[in-house]
């Protein structure tokens, strides 16, 4: 179970003025529940995401997982993936070395690693691909990768960032029921942040909307 | 990186450096100009008052200003060439505009003197010798500045908004109105930002001056070489330097300002190139690549064929300069020149790195890294000299003014990769399991090799090619290319000279092999995701 208590934070537009963008948040999503947070852009969605991430401390408030308080926790040791509306897929690494990272991250030995990554690429159809380099693939395929890299390392909480925007409409579809099938398998709690109110409602078996800096229960 | 305690320690290394090799040696320069007790003012004020010092001072600002008119002039039609037209070759021209940062001084003095001196190409084709008039200095000033002027235009061009353009148009501007009243506001700030490093590279010059300028248009530094080098004239030279001090610190102040105040560029709306049509458009881009060609590439091209020429290896030509390539002497400087620099280079690379990485978040942090470039060598190796004078015998004193130099672009390039990192990167690799080293060394530092990699190799063609500070701090037995080619320039003859050019053809070589070397390698090139 990942909880966040009275989150609180607030950010600098300009030297010396300080604005409140994220107010009390308190939310909890169960393992194998997928939680939508939806939003306006600049409401604070992705900054609530880092923060569960480990990836900017909040100004006050506590992130918990099973009970335990992580909140000063660092990124690597939370065991946490998180998934970004530009996929982030590594240019310098082909596909299978982007999947392996994580793994190799945990100590498991290189040539492992690339083995269990090209095992996950299969499960998602694409171990064909696996030498290629990720700039050669299509937006949906990148996606693909990009999910197949957060599970890879059975991580207990899936963290997504928009991550279907930057697709065309009728793949968003596609990719959508896909991933559905994948995160069920999975069995983590899911946070998913959307603009999109139909995703959201798609996706997750919960949904917030963050205005005013506030959470506000949808479903 | 982390925001807080990372970056201080990244930028100890490049700080404690510059503490040492620049600011600490600026400072002993003011110190020695500057009056001491019972000292009277009027020293200060001593090159003003002499007619042959003052002529130094204003010579140094007139032919500085004369080439960033000049270069302003003949500049922003061939950036606008650039920017706008689609034309066969057009790739060579912008690969060719990196030539002069990687031609060593020497080499393009040697060039000019090659065309335009009294046994030149142009002596030789019936036209007049420049040997002792300022045009072989301005033409010198002109191929290294040129290119500057162009890429900054060119690049500024294509940052401005189609749109703009387009309802320009439709309002009713003809193409040259359009340039005056919507493209020349736009790229204006750039084009004074370049024309600033214009004025200080030629106002703090010294190897073109020294061997260009004959007596009568040698430059403030080449004066203050002479004093320090020649005439023991210490305290003449030091009020010359801390003038050149204030002088070049009030137009990098001027440079700084403008550079605050340049916009992130926007490539949202490009203007598309299109081919030149008809009689005009067509003329208009052969001229300006006839400029271009005259100015920035003919003095390599004379430089090489005279080499050739000189070396007898041409069929009906009987000189044997060749063997100048194995003398003692051409094989000491030779590895002199490789050892010096490769330390030279491995020290800026991992100062240039450091310093990037630590400036990421801070802005006074990454303006130091231009401090090098503000205080030319000359300056820096008698600031040392001055300052460390039992250290002039250690070779590392020459292998860390080189260093300097050299750090700048390194930082420079890396800095401008970091800026086009997207954060997302390290962010995956954090959630991913990777400590911020992990992330750093699997992540950030492959994406940062390709730039890596061009910063140093233009840290190698400046280390190849140093020849002021050289001059200052070298011993006879540290003799490298340039000094020995310079060695050579000062002996009588027809030989020598053709000594100098076959030397000159070597060190252009070695550095042209070095840059591509380092700028191709075919490591694990990262592209675009």
């Amino acid at each position: 179970m990942l909880e966040l208590q009275s989150i609180h934070k607030t950010w600098e537009p300009h030297r010396g003025e300080r604005r409140t963008l994220l107010s009390g948040i308190n939310l909890s999503v169960a393992a194998g529940q997928t939680v939508a947070i939806l939003g306006a852009s600049g409401s604070g969605k992705s900054t609530l995401l880092k923060i569960v991430a480990g990836l900017e401390p909040p100004d006050s408030g506590e992130v918990l997982l099973d009970g335990k308080v992580i909140t000063a926790m660092p990124p690597e040791q939370r065991h946490f993936a998180l998934m970004f509306q530009d996929f982030a897929l590594f240019p310098h690494l082909n596909v299978q070395d982007n999947v392996a990272f994580g793994l190799i991250e945990q100590g498991v030995a290189k040539a492992q690693a690339r083995s269990q990554a090209v095992d996950v690429l299969r499960r998602f159809g694409m171990h064909a691909f696996a030498l290629s380099r990720v700039w050669q693939l299509s937006g949906g395929e990148q996606q693909r990768v990009a999910l197949a890299r957060a599970l890879v390392t059975q991580p207990r909480v899936l963290l997504l960032d928009e991550p279907f925007s930057a697709l065309d409409a009728e793949l968003r579809v596609h990719l959508r029921e896909e991933f559905r099938s994948h995160i069920a398998q999975s069995h983590m709690a899911v946070l998913w942040v959307t603009h999109d109110e139909v995703e959201a409602r798609a996706m997750g078996s919960a949904g917030v909307r963050l205005q005013g800096c506030a959470l506000q229960a949808l479903w | 990186m982390p925001k807080t305690a990372a970056p201080l320690a990244w930028a100890a290394f490049p700080l404690a450096f510059l503490l040492v090799v620049l600011v600490a040696p600026a400072a002993r320069l003011v110190a020695e100009g500057w009056p001491a007790d019972g000292m009277a003012w009027t020293v200060v004020w001593m090159p003003w008052q002499d007619d042959y010092l003052r002529w130094r001072l204003v010579w140094s600002f007139l032919q500085a200003l004369g080439t960033c008119a000049a270069a302003l002039v003949l500049g922003v039609p061939l950036a606008w060439v650039l920017a706008r037209y689609e034309f066969a070759g057009r790739s060579l021209v912008l690969r060719a505009l990196m030539l002069p940062f990687v031609v060593p001084t020497l080499v393009a003095a040697l060039g000019v003197l090659a065309l335009m001196g009294p046994h030149g190409a142009v002596v030789q084709l019936g036209g007049p010798d420049l040997q002792g008039t300022a045009w072989l200095l301005m033409y010198g000033n002109l191929f290294f500045n040129l290119c500057l002027v162009v890429r900054a235009g060119s690049d500024a061009l294509e940052q401005v908004s189609a749109s703009r353009v387009a309802a320009a148009r439709t309002l009713g501007a003809t193409p040259w109105r359009v340039f005056r009243r919507v493209e020349w506001p736009a790229i204006a700030p750039w084009m004074m930002s370049a024309l600033c490093l214009v004025f200080l590279y030629c106002f703090s010059g010294f190897g073109l001056a020294l061997v260009l300028g004959g007596q009568r248009y040698a430059t403030v530094e080449v004066e203050i070489y002479t004093l320090v080098a020649h005439e023991l004239q210490l305290e003449q030279a030091s009020v010359l330097a801390l003038w050149m001090l204030v002088l070049t610190a009030v137009v990098a102040l001027v440079y700084a300002t403008i550079e605050r105040r340049l916009a992130a560029p926007a490539r949202a709306d490009l203007l598309p190139r299109r081919r030149p049509r008809g009689l005009w458009q067509r003329l208009f881009v052969v001229g300006a690549l006839f400029v271009f060609a005259v100015i920035c590439v003919l003095p390599i091209v004379v430089i090489a064929w005279k080499a050739l020429w000189a070396s007898g290896l041409l069929p009906g030509t009987e000189s044997t300069a060749w063997r100048v390539l194995l003398e003692e002497d051409t094989l000491l400087a030779l590895w002199n020149t490789v050892r010096f620099s490769a330390s030279a280079v491995l020290l800026a690379t991992v100062l240039g790195l450091a310093h990037a990485l630590a400036a990421r978040h801070s802005l006074w942090l990454r303006t130091l890294a231009f401090l090098p470039f503000l205080m030319s060598p000359v300056m820096v190796a008698f600031g040392l000299l001055l300052l460390y004078p039992s250290w002039s015998g250690n070779v590392w004193m020459l292998v860390a003014t080189y260093a300097l130099l050299a750090y700048p672009f390194v930082a420079k390039a890396v800095a401008a990769a970091l800026d086009s990192m997207p954060v997302q990167y390290l962010h995956a690799a954090r959630s991913l399991g990777a400590s911020p080293w992990r992330a750093f060394w699997r992540v950030t530092f492959p994406l940062l090799l390709p730039a890596l990699r061009r910063g140093m190799a233009f840290a190698v063609a400046t280390a190849l090619g140093e020849f002021a500070a050289t001059l200052f701090l070298s011993r006879p037995e540290w003799a490298t290319l340039t000094t020995l080619i310079y060695q050579r320039l000062g002996r009588p003859g027809a030989a020598n000279l053709d000594s100098a050019l076959v030397l000159a053809s070597l060190l252009m070589l070695l550095t042209l092999l070095a840059f591509a070397f380092i700028e191709h390698a075919d490591w694990r090139e990262p592209h675009h995701a």
